[in-house]
């Protein structure tokens, strides 16, 4: 009885410790292979961190690192406020967790931000209005793709529009300078030299990381976002999830904006152009990540691998444009390696 | 055994269901006892899935009650029969594969370290640990993934979760169909552990011997009816058998001349490492032969691997002499090979095509025109096989969705008819499929063998195999066990050879 | 479309073909009506035709492109670099002295480049679209930008090389400008190939269900291939035209079109009664989103309202179609 069954699957022993005393080769293989994927990935920052402290005398001082952080605090905010979104709405980029606003989200914060401190209203209203924008553009998101069941692709498309226009309408496309307390702290030097907007990032990324990955809600947003029906199981309303996600990425972007209105003294033009940056940069992080999920911590290190390539090749004087086209090549690598890793233990 | 308090936990009374027509349940009546163990058995298609959803909540009966602890509830919701304490041991296993076994355990009431918000991992492995070790004797390492257990492992997690609920009752769903014997043995002794802490159980199970060693009682259904409950005590594995099959149906089947000519099919010792082993066969044109086999006997395997979707290690397949083929389902569409394949609304129709796109997906080749579809004899072959197998739709551009799955099925077929293939390997054909339809399906598969074509059905319906084929080629252990002519078979012998217990008999004898 | 709606219920898809429907329809002909009303310029043939050949035909084929893509379950974000591509290579070849024949021919093989390096990543090692063509999108970004010492414009100068590069993009034929009837050309090409043709059928089913293609003996891999590198030929189209417009080559620059692209295509997927991405609905998205451009600027609103009327009403007509999907 029951015996016919061992042709499903190998009889898997109690306690994995013997088994892996005689696993089958193929399994080291798989096993070595996933464990380069994972390693390979801190190899190669590591290895890029020692090249550019060789060639480049100033790349390690404190001032360089700081600068480096500050130059990835606005797309480090962003990528991680669409990394929650990714991972609490899956890991397919079209019908799972995706928000294309964000990029024009932060432009439009930026701009609200910058308007009302030119028309002489105070940092908090100013703050507080930047971050109100990005807030409600999280809320329409959610709404359209929890309420009207639009493919967060396709909604987001829609909102990255509207919003994109009304930065134009309110900017009138042109640059509006802002000087305020709180962007001079922000842009300005913190602790041991390190510029305030370092520190922004850092935070951020620390208390995003805690909530996502060391309490009970971060967990369910996991369990949402990789298999919706053993969370549904487990009695979790799947949808808040996914629409608290939006609401967090929006803020996200009100943040970002406040930052970048710091980091340029103002608000610019051109915010979209952001988009795939922070996209690749989100995608890049389950590289970065023990079980290859996304995750904060991993998507914190991804913007800072993209924020070292283009500093190293600064200070190297080599043209930062080939940074879009390693990033690139990384993820094609990287996705390539585990679609065949899938396909060889499926 | 200590006789429990004989009281009803669950009650069900009259309980009838269609769907879209079709009668799932004809009023089924089941009284579960508070801390035995029920078996559920019954074929395919008798009513065990129906019956356990309404139970769970995911349907609402049409006619008839359900009374939980004596409360009888009005709309059963999944969430209702969860909080009054039965949970559900699912085939599908619904863990987040990239979770740590703590965290699927403990997801959705996850501990905190006290006074803060943030998770307590060392607690959540500890008591995992403690859970798993305590009913099952299981360690595993705090850092392994639910992806990288074993089935089995992943169903005890699963089990134990619900444990951790203290369930008043617990429904298995063919809970040992991917485990092998000694982790099946191990259920078996958790199982009567659990009665023994006065746990209802209620075990679905194809397996009569899991039945006859575990079950106190067992309520066999057949054709959405409860044919009779039994204790154990009273009755026997064949007792059962006979119980769950239909005498009365065999006029379903058409009288066909049975002239098998030239060979069609040749298969020469085939195998594939852990799955079948050295199969041999030849089909012939006209004939209808009959694959069957549990699951994990590898006759499904072997069945797919003839269309070229799975990679034989040895071994070669011949078409009409022609030469073997490198296996690609392209390659053996070529040589004529159609496949019905058992997961239609996945593989064997597309539900958002027409009839017509569906229709003539495979042999558009026939209708092409320098790249251009000729409308005109796409449209009149949809129609003429819309006509020929008596399709019911609203017309030839209806989804495939809008159509009962009987009329899906034909569908399914007719896409190889259209494209003229000489040899059907048909995948469980009549699942899910309506009697109606069921016979018409019969009548089309016996008139293709009377045009010549040769048809190899793979078949849990034992009444089906018998009905239908020249010949059955029984499946045990990824070989064949043994050939039987069907006008010899009977459903009790092929139940034995097929469940492996009269291999058991005959070496106890 | 499977791969992007949800999971519908019968009766609410027979619903979605009596009701949203006429969702873009209805759209196209309101925006008509409202800004000829609203601004006086608007019906005049000459504003019209400016409507047709600055607005309508560049787009009208990178997103005709672009529904190829979708229709196969896909999507190819890496369309603009086979704009970019096609409009590289055929300066290069006209700056270098040959003729003008072949330089379009080299053009339409420098987009196909890119989409037979979409198709080998998608067909041949199973990478999602979306990741696939993104990375595609990001190589190709820094390879033009390294052909063109880190991204200055390729101009086309009027002398020196032969006049007959201009008339793809500005040569008329019978009083109608090329571009116009390129664009028309490869609307009836594009439109038979999607609803007509073997390869079509093909393409359609798997976006609808691609295992179902291979379950019925169809080479799936070779049909995904294939439609990548139709899209990348259809660009690069459009990459040639712009070119010969403008009369200069500016690195990434096909990107501008790739978001208008596929809301065109998505709204377009209204107009099926199955909601399937088809030629005909992605011409009358293009062309809504053409006319409410123009009309805005003729109604004398500020030229940025633009960028918001066309995201509000994009984002009605898909809250319009999915809801009453849901619904």
């Amino acid at each position: 009885m029951l015996a016919e069954t061992a042709f499903v699957t190998p009889a898997t022993p109690y306690h994995p410790g013997e088994e892996a005393a005689v696993p089958a080769r193929s399994q080291i293989g798989l096993h070595a292979a996933k464990l380069g994927l994972q390693g390979g990935a801190f190899a190669v920052f590591a290895l890029v961190l020692l090249i550019f402290a060789l060639s480049s005398p100033i790349f390690l001082s404190p001032f360089n690192l700081g600068n480096i952080l500050a130059q990835s605090a606005i797309s480090g905010v962003l990528a991680i406020g669409l990394t929650v979104v990714i991972i609490a709405g899956g890991g397919n980029v079209v019908t799972g967790g995706i928000d294309l606003s964000l990029a024009a989200n932060m432009g439009l914060s930026a701009a609200v931000y910058a308007s009302l401190s030119q028309a002489g209203q105070p940092d908090a209203v100013a703050a507080g209005a930047a971050l109100a924008t990005g807030l409600v553009i999280g809320a329409v998101n959610a709404v359209a793709v929890t309420r009207f069941a639009i493919v967060p692709l396709l909604a987001t498309l829609a909102v990255m529009n509207i919003v994109g226009g009304l930065e134009l309408v309110l900017t009138q496309n042109t640059v509006i300078p802002a000087v305020t307390p709180l962007l001079e702290t922000l842009s300005g030097a913190g602790p041991l030299g390190v510029p305030v907007l370092a520190y922004g990032l850092i935070g951020f990324a620390l208390v995003t990381a805690l909530a996502v990955q060391a309490t009970p809600l971060g967990l369910r947003i996991q369990a949402v976002g990789s298999f919706p029906e053993a969370a549904r199981a487990s009695g979790l309303a799947v949808n808040r999830f996914v629409a608290g996600s939006f609401l967090f990425s929006g803020l996200s972007g009100g943040l970002a904006g406040i930052f970048s209105a710091a980091y340029l003294s103002g608000s610019t033009t051109g915010a979209g152009e952001l988009l795939l940056p922070v996209v690749v940069t989100a995608l890049l992080g389950p590289v970065f990540s023990r079980r290859l999920v996304p995750s904060i911590t991993g998507t914190l290190l991804s913007a800072l691998f993209v924020g070292v390539l283009i500093n190293g090749f600064q200070l190297l004087n080599l043209s930062s444009t080939l940074v879009s086209g390693i990033q690139g090549l990384l993820i094609l690598l990287v996705v390539s390696a585990t679609t065949l890793l899938k396909r060889k233990e499926g | 055994m200590t006789t429990p308090p004989s009281d009803t936990i669950i009650r069900l009374d009259g309980i009838e269901k269609s769907f879209g027509g079709a009668k799932a349940l004809s009023g089924v009546s089941l009284a579960i006892e508070r801390g035995t163990v029920h078996g559920l058995v019954g074929q395919n298609g008798a009513g065990k899935s129906t019956l356990i959803k309404l139970l769970a909540g995911l349907h609402q009966p049409d006619a008839g009650t359900i009374e939980i602890d004596g409360q009888r509830l009005t709309h059963i919701t999944p969430h209702a029969v969860e909080s009054l304490g039965i949970h559900f041991i699912h085939q599908d296993r619904l863990l987040v594969p990239t979770f740590t076994v703590g965290e699927a355990l403990f997801l959705g009431r996850e501990p905190r370290i006290a006074g803060t918000p943030f998770l307590d991992r060392r607690q959540m492995q500890r008591r995992a640990r403690e859970v798993l070790q305590r009913y099952f004797g299981l360690s595993l390492p705090n850092s392994a993934l639910i992806a990288d257990l074993s089935t089995a492992e992943k169903q005890i997690v699963q089990i134990t979760r619900a444990l951790l609920d203290q369930p008043k009752v617990l429904v298995f769903d063919e809970p040992t169909a991917a485990l092998v014997k000694r982790e099946a043995d191990l259920l078996f002794q958790l199982i009567r552990r659990l009665r023994e802490d006065g746990i209802t159980v209620i075990y679905i199970s194809h397996y009569l011997q899991e039945i006859e060693a575990l079950c106190d009682r067992v309520t066999v259904l057949r054709n959405g009816r409860d044919v009779a409950t039994k204790a154990l005590s009273e009755t026997s594995a064949s007792e059962i058998a006979g119980l769950m099959v239909n005498r009365e149906i065999g006029d379903l089947f058409p009288v066909r001349e049975k002239a098998p000519g030239e060979p069609l099919l040749t298969v020469d010792r085939l195998s594939a490492p852990g799955r079948y082993h050295d199969v041999s066969l030849t089909l012939h044109r006209g004939e209808v032969l009959g694959l069957i086999g549990l699951l994990g006997s590898g006759a499904k395997e072997f069945l797919r691997t003839l269309f070229g979707l799975e990679t034989a290690a040895s071994g070669t397949v011949t078409v009409q002499g022609q030469a073997p083929w490198q296996a690609s389902p392209v390659q053996a569409a070529r040589r004529r090979l159609a496949l019905v394949p058992e997961d239609r609304r996945r593989h064997g129709v597309a539900l958002d095509l027409s009839v017509k796109e569906n229709t003539t997906l495979a042999s558009l080749s026939r209708f092409t025109r320098l790249g251009l579809i000729d409308r005109t004899a796409e449209e009149s072959e949809t129609d003429r096989l819309i006509t020929r197998l008596q399709v019911k739709t609203e017309g030839r551009e209806a989804l495939l969705r809008t159509l009962s799955g009987g009329n899906q099925q034909k569908v399914a077929i007719a896409k190889w008819l259209s494209r003229q293939s000489d040899i059907y390997l048909l995948d469980e054909p009549t699942v899910g499929v309506d009697i109606a339809a069921k016979v018409e399906i019969y009548a089309l598969i016996a008139e293709l063998a009377e045009k010549g074509a040769g048809v190899i059905v793979l078949s849990s319906d034992l009444n089906e195999l018998i009905g239908l084929t020249d010949r059955i080629l029984i499946f045990f252990r990824g070989e064949i066990l043994r050939t039987v002519t069907s006008e010899t078979a009977t459903v009790d012998a092929l139940l034995a050879d097929v469940t492996g217990s009269s291999e058991l008999t005959r070496h106890a004898g | 479309m499977t791969a992007l709606s949800p999971s519908l219920a019968p009766q609410t898809r027979r619903r979605l073909a009596l009701g949203s429907r006429h969702a873009l329809p209805v759209a196209l002909v309101a925006v008509f009506l409202l800004f000829s009303a609203l601004a006086p310029g608007f019906l005049s043939l000459a504003n019209l035709e400016s409507v047709l050949v600055n607005n309508f035909t560049l787009l009208s084929i990178v997103a005709i492109a672009m529904t190829f893509a979708i229709a196969a379950g896909g999507i190819d974000l890496s369309i603009g670099t086979a704009v970019d591509f096609a409009s590289f290579s055929f300066v290069t070849l006209v700056l270098s002295g040959q003729p003008v024949p072949l330089a379009l021919a080299a053009g339409l093989g420098g987009g196909a480049l890119v989409g037979l390096f979409n198709a080998v990543l998608i067909a041949g090692i199973g990478i999602s679209p979306f990741l696939a063509t993104l990375g595609t999108l990001f190589i190709g970004r820094s390879v033009q930008q390294l052909l063109t010492n880190g991204g200055n414009p390729v101009y086309l100068p009027p002398a020196g090389v032969p006049e007959s590069f201009r008339f793809l993009g500005r040569g008329t034929v019978a009083g109608l400008p090329v571009p116009l009837l390129v664009a028309g050309a490869i609307i009836l090409i594009a439109g038979l190939i999607l609803s007509r043709s073997r390869f079509g059928r093909v393409v359609s089913a798997t976006g609808t269900e691609a295992e179902v293609v291979r379950y019925s003996g169809l080479t799936l891999k070779a049909h995904l291939a294939g439609t990548y590198v139709l899209v990348a030929l259809i660009a690069a189209v459009a990459g040639l035209v712009l070119t010969s417009t403008v009369t200069v080559y500016i690195p990434s620059s096909g990107n501008a079109f790739l978001l208008n692209a596929i809301g065109a295509a998505f709204i377009g997927t209204t107009l099926h009664p199955h909601g399937r991405p088809n030629i005909a609905g992605t011409v009358l998205g293009v062309l809504l989103l053409s006319l409410v451009a123009n009309g805005l600027l003729m109604s004398g609103l500020n030229f940025y309202w633009q960028q918001v009327g066309t995201g509000l009403l994009i984002f009605t007509v898909l809250a319009l179609s999915f809801a009453s999907r849901k619904a």
